[in-house]
């Protein structure tokens, strides 16, 4: 791979992050031009009360100013602090950042390796039974809207059964530590995480399955079976492995996409994660808050479309020029 | 894909038997919308209007699908519901698609540092995470419907932009738009006669793709809460479902219709365009 | 074949990547969240409602008054059967002044939670400086006294009229060493989050939108509570709470749903519990008394207030949206106590009657000329069509909504809705830019807090300053009325003055009260003994205008430990745990025998 397709990358994926960062800097500050305004209504605040607020918040000065002070801030790894909680909202994203990976890493490995299984099968013999069968079930999760799946499986499984508790990361007040918090947490875990599972599922298998077609079709597929080659072997042999790499890269997106993917689920379940706190961010609006978890949802795509993109280079050299 | 004539294509699409039963749920879902105020008085959806009737009562002969909290038929909710998500799901993709292939075809055809520009712009989108985008332009512009309109449309048409683009590069590369260029024609006219005509299937598959997104989002959004409260959408009666209790009351009947219409219409749109998209798009066919 | 060789292990580290990923993500919540006590005693209270902010200079929400009825006790204490006054912090007290001032003497050796000396200081610092810097819930009790200290454990205070309330003195004491300090104009904006109190418990930890934690104070004045913590846990859907309830998750709950109370009553090993102390939701209209905003003028014309409030079925809101689950409006309830309560004849009533409502408009002059089913403004300058705000944190307020628009739809008058959570419908109401909003109140036990609301000096007139007053309405002869009640000593006399207020706020009708709501609470009878309602009998058991509960509860012995999801949904993790263990292995294998495979080749 040539080095100047590595540089053009990663310098287009750095003007990427610029442009995020200015978007949101400036969608926020046009949406609400005096935060500390809003924010402090009907407390009685002093004007040096203000301007001390602005300060510390980075809100005196002009808009270009601001923006400077804003990047200053940004390299130095400081995102503001948060009007509604009054914490850095790297605490704040922080706390909730785990929970989120949690959750929906979780689950996109889950429908992952479930969907490459099922659309292998369904690609290598096509029309089957299995096939049309597997193939109609993933246009299905397709089109379930995600948060009604999930109500149907709080109500099942935590109202109607009682199997699953109703939300939450753990029991509430729960003084557990170790391995039975730990247990408590997979098992309040366990609901939102099947609902997403099956949500993403049928997008996996149907792109396997296209992908196992295209490779059924290649010449040296027809000539390792013409050796006699068994069918299984073949399969798993030579075609797997060709057919495997779209996913890889469909997943690879995905992942960027996942941190931002969960809210309407994680708010049913009042899961404390990144996407409850986007909600809880949108009721203040808790501008730096806003920000910070924006810049954070766009470099995570960012950075996953980067790997692709270097990872499509090194392996086709047309496109990389090696 | 030019290649395909109009009795091909016909004949290809009757042979797919999804395809078709898409269509056909499409046809009745869209009948069901424009004759929502037929089919059903809209005073069934008024809160005032039902006083008398029964609350949370099952399915029966006088309500087809049973009655909500405040005695409402949810009959008359399921289908003018219909007509939020489909209008929705067609005013966003039309907005996207517009957006989508002005910008592709102007990226394609002008070439040079235009295109330049303009993809990288269209990388920039691309990143944007979607669903928090939409739900803070929606939590901004307030609870309307063109606002969700618009937040999907701003959000959705790098990848129709992306394609047209690439599309418009190969139909470049012929050798007749060379031909009519050197006979003098303007660009305006080529893209009229030549690049148009050949992009425009694929404008369209890739539109029908789009409204099962914009559909879905539009009901998230409503069901997240930043819908238009005074308007009936499915999204907005799986909330009121949520929130009423439906489900702990065993109310069925009040949030099934919705999602299935949901997954129905969804699923039926991306049938149509998957056949869509095979017929036309050669390198897919026979799957 | 190197290149597939490649994609496979890539595939391989994708899917462990982000397997491993995920379980070190479960692994590192866990341990960030490990808490190192155990054994300890705690209940737990399911709610609806998040706190706006612990800082009792600041906050107004019914949530926000549970944690400082807990965290800070006051002078006089209101008994839970009756709310007669008793002591608090003082022990006793003497008269003096012919009834202007009160002598406190406080108890001995009072701590505060953090084991400093609770003294006549700290009592003197809350009159005083809540009177001078006005703090929004201390400034009603405290505007016309005065505190001085005599010693360490006697405070006097002098009112400067007479107050009926005295020898009462419910405001919440703050500790001087900790609110001393923050200067007047930081004092609004301090997160209060010290947990320094001197009630039974105090505020240890609070995420926003999620929880909240109070721990025992060991240094209370009636001893230590038998409860360790109690934990609120705020929930996003009255479903999810109920059943949370159920299961156990959750010991009592608060704001139950009413489609859902009766069912609960019905089930054992819960007591569901009807509260009433007074509460009442309201739609209010914008008098553009303040002088802020932009309301809509036909509000300020009393024969549209007259025919809105004629529009509204109120026995139908009663049964639709409360299932009757409380009693129908007429008038503002200052009180629990319905003796405060006027009687008015129901010919005098502004009763259902939309006939009537569109007759009014019409004689009025507001017509609909254009044909549109709008009524316009007599001078067909605009159409009648109201900005209604509703609240976004209130499972009741969309159907209130539905009717409301409904009903006033039959008399021609149209409506826009927004939606808003309480801290920003704050903010829209005290700016004037609203039309009508529905939102309700909890009385205190005295009248004078909630009558004192609608006087003139309540209004907002200045955005910086929010004022109580949102009917945004008010008279000089109600305030007149407002002072006499304020300083007259014979009950009879007052209640007869209270009375005439509100007749004259009922006649004004910018406030329609729509029903008395009840709380609609539950609590599991198979943990703690000991749930007192305040007032006996009829009151809520949390939430209550003192809440006494907490400290009154006992752990039963041998009571379930909470829900910790018993054996069936330990088995069930095991299951869960160990599928996902297997496929992660299992594909990884899968990908290395290729890899290994394609290798060789």
């Amino acid at each position: 791979m040539r080095l100047r397709f590595v540089i053009g990358k990663v310098l287009g994926a750095l003007s990427t992050l610029v442009f995020v960062v200015v978007v949101n800097f400036f969608l926020f500050r046009v949406v609400n031009d005096d935060p500390v305004e809003s924010m402090f209504r009907g407390r009685n605040l002093s004007a040096e009360q203000k301007d001390r607020l602005r300060q510390q918040f980075n809100l005196d000065g002009s808009k270009l100013q601001q923006f400077w002070a804003y990047i200053r801030e940004l390299l130095q790894g400081n995102l503001g602090i948060s009007l509604q909680s009054r914490r850095p909202v790297t605490t704040e994203i922080g706390e909730a950042l785990w929970p989120t990976i949690a959750l929906v890493g979780t689950a996109t490995t889950l429908s992952m390796v479930i969907g490459v299984a099922i659309g292998i099968r369904a690609g290598w013999r096509r029309r089957s039974a299995f096939d049309v069968g597997s193939t109609t079930f993933s246009m299905f999760t397709y089109s379930v809207p995600d948060f009604w799946l999930a109500m149907l499986a709080l109500g099942l499984f935590s109202v109607q059964l009682g199997i699953f508790p109703t939300g939450g990361l753990q029991d509430a007040g729960t003084t557990a530590t170790g391995l039975p918090l730990l247990l408590d947490q997979l098992h309040h875990m366990a609901l939102p995480c099947l609902v997403l599972a099956i949500a993403y599922v049928g997008e996996y298998a149907i792109v396997m399955r296209s992908s196992m077609l295209d490779t059924v079709r290649e010449d040296y597929l027809q000539l390792a079976r013409a050796k006699g080659l068994r069918d299984v072997e073949v399969r798993r042999r030579h075609a797997v492995p060709n057919a495997v790499l779209p996913v890889v890269s469909l997943s690879a997106l995905n992942f960027g996409f996942v941190l931002s993917g969960s809210i309407a689920v994680e708010s049913i379940f009042s899961w404390p994660g990144l996407g409850q706190a986007t909600l809880e961010a949108i009721r203040g609006p808790d501008f730096p808050m806003l920000q910070g978890l924006f810049l954070l949802f766009s470099a995570a795509v960012i950075l996953a479309n980067l790997a692709v993109d270097l990872l499509y280079g090194y392996l086709d050299p047309r496109v990389g020029g090696r | 894909m030019t290649a395909v004539s109009r009795a091909d294509f016909l004949r290809r699409f009757r042979r797919d038997r999804l395809a078709m039963f898409g269509l056909a749920v499409l046809i009745l879902f869209a009948l069901m919308a424009i004759l929502a105020p037929v089919l059903v008085d809209d005073d069934a959806l008024s809160a005032v209007a039902s006083l008398d009737n029964p609350t949370w009562a099952s399915p029966s002969g006088d309500f087809l699908l049973g009655t909500d909290h405040l005695g409402r038929s949810v009959a008359a909710q399921f289908v003018y519901g219909s007509r939020v998500s489909l209008f929705v799901g067609l005013m966003a993709t039309i907005f996207t698609i517009a957006i989508g292939s002005i910008v592709g075809v102007v990226a394609g055809f002008a070439g040079k540092w235009v295109d330049a520009a303009l993809m990288r712009l269209t990388d920039w989108f691309l990143v944007i995470p979607f669903l928090p985008l939409a739900i803070v332009l929606a939590a901004v512009l307030g609870r309307g419907i063109w606002n969700i309109i618009f937040v999907i449309s701003i959000t959705s048409w790098p990848s129709t932009a992306r394609l047209v683009r690439a599309q418009v590069l190969t139909v470049k590369e012929r050798l007749y738009v060379d031909r009519a260029r050197a006979l003098g024609a303007s660009q305006l006219h080529v893209v009229r006669r030549h690049v148009l005509p050949n992009v425009a299937p694929l404008i369209l598959a890739s539109a029908t793709l789009a409204v099962p997104i914009s559909i879905l989002t539009e009901t998230t959004l409503a069901f997240l809460g930043l819908g238009d409260p005074t308007q009936a959408s499915w999204g907005k009666t799986l909330e009121e479902a949520f929130q009423a209790g439906a489900i702990s009351r065993g109310a069925w009947w009040y949030y099934l219709p919705a999602g299935l219409g949901i997954v129905a219409v969804v699923l039926a749109f991306t049938l149509f365009g998957r056949a869509l998209e095979e017929i036309l798009d050669p390198r897919l066919r026979e799957r | 074949m190197a290149q597939r060789g490649l994609a496979t292990v890539v595939a391989g580290l994708v899917v462990a990547g982000i397997g491993g990923l995920s379980l070190a993500a479960v692994a590192g919540a866990g341990l960030a969240s490990a808490s190192a006590s155990d054994e300890q005693v705690t209940l737990t209270v399911g709610l609806i409602q998040d706190l706006d902010t612990p800082n009792v200079t600041a906050g107004f929400l019914v949530s926000s008054y549970e944690v400082w009825n807990l965290q800070y006790a006051a002078l006089t204490d209101k008994a839970a059967a009756d709310f007669a006054t008793v002591p608090g912090l003082a022990e006793s007290w003497e008269v003096g002044d012919g009834g202007l001032s009160y002598t406190y003497t406080l108890r001995e050796d009072l701590k505060w939670s953090d084991g400093e000396p609770l003294t006549a200081d700290d009592v003197a610092f809350t009159i005083n400086t809540s009177r001078d810097q006005e703090w929004i819930n201390h400034f009603s009790s405290t505007a016309n006294l005065d505190a001085t200290v005599i010693d360490d454990r006697t405070v006097k205070i002098t009112s400067a009229v007479p107050d009926p309330k005295l020898p009462l003195m419910d405001v919440y004491i703050l500790p001087e060493h900790i609110w001393g300090p923050v200067a007047e104009g930081d004092i609004t904006t301090y997160d209060a989050l010290d947990g320094v109190g001197s009630g039974p418990f105090t505020l240890e930890e609070w995420k926003s939108g999620q929880s909240w934690t109070m721990v025992a104070n060991p240094n209370y004045y009636k001893g230590v509570p038998a409860i360790d913590q109690v934990v609120f846990r705020v929930f996003t859907n009255g479903d999810a709470m109920v059943a949370a309830l159920q299961k156990g998750e959750i010991d009592a709950a608060h704001s139950v749903p009413s489609s859902s109370f009766e069912s609960l009553g019905d089930t054992e090993g819960i007591e569901a519990v009807f509260g009433q102390q007074g509460g009442f939701t309201e739609l209010a209209m914008n008098g553009m008394a303040g002088g802020l905003g932009d309301g809509h003028p036909a509000l300020q014309d009393i024969e549209v207030r007259h025919a809105i409030h004629r529009a509204i079925d109120k026995q139908a809101l009663f049964d639709r949206v409360i299932l009757g689950l409380g009693t129908p409006g007429v008038t503002l309830s200052v009180s629990p106590d319905p003796v405060w309560q006027p009687e008015i004849p129901v010919d005098e009533q502004y009763t259902y009657d939309p006939a009537a409502a569109n007759a009014a408009l019409d004689a009025a002059g507001y017509l609909d000329t254009d044909g549109n089913g709008i009524r316009e403004m007599p001078d067909g300058s605009q159409d009648l069509t109201f900005r209604y705000a509703e609240r976004s944190e209130s499972d009741i307020a969309a159907p209130i909504r539905e009717l409301i628009t409904g009903f006033l739809e039959e008399v021609g008058i149209a409506t826009t809705v927004d939606v808003f959570d309480d801290t920003q419908l704050t903010e829209v109401i005290a700016s004037g830019e609203y039309d009508l909003f529905v939102w309700g109140w909890t009385p205190f036990t005295d009248p004078d807090s909630m009558l004192s609301y609608f006087t003139c000096a309540q209004l907002t007139t200045d955005i910086e300053a929010i004022g109580y007053n949102d009917a945004n309405w008010c008279s000089p002869e109600y305030d007149e009325l407002y002072a006499q009640q304020n300083s007259e000593l014979d009950r009879a006399t007052r209640v007869d003055l209270v009375h005439q207020m509100l007749r004259l706020f009922y006649d004004e009708s910018t406030y329609v009260v729509l029903f008395e709501d009840a709380d609609l609470q539950a609590y599991r009878t198979d943990r703690f003994t000991g749930w007192t309602r305040q007032p006996a009998e009829i009151g809520p058991v949390i939430f209550s205008n003192s809440s006494p509960t907490y400290f009154l509860l006992q752990p039963i012995e041998g009571g379930a430990g909470g829900d910790d999801g018993g054996m069936g949904a330990g088995v069930l993790i095991a299951l869960i745990g160990g599928g996902v263990v297997i496929l992660g292995v299992g594909a990884s294998l899968l990908l290395r025998s290729k890899k290994n495979q394609d290798e060789r080749d």
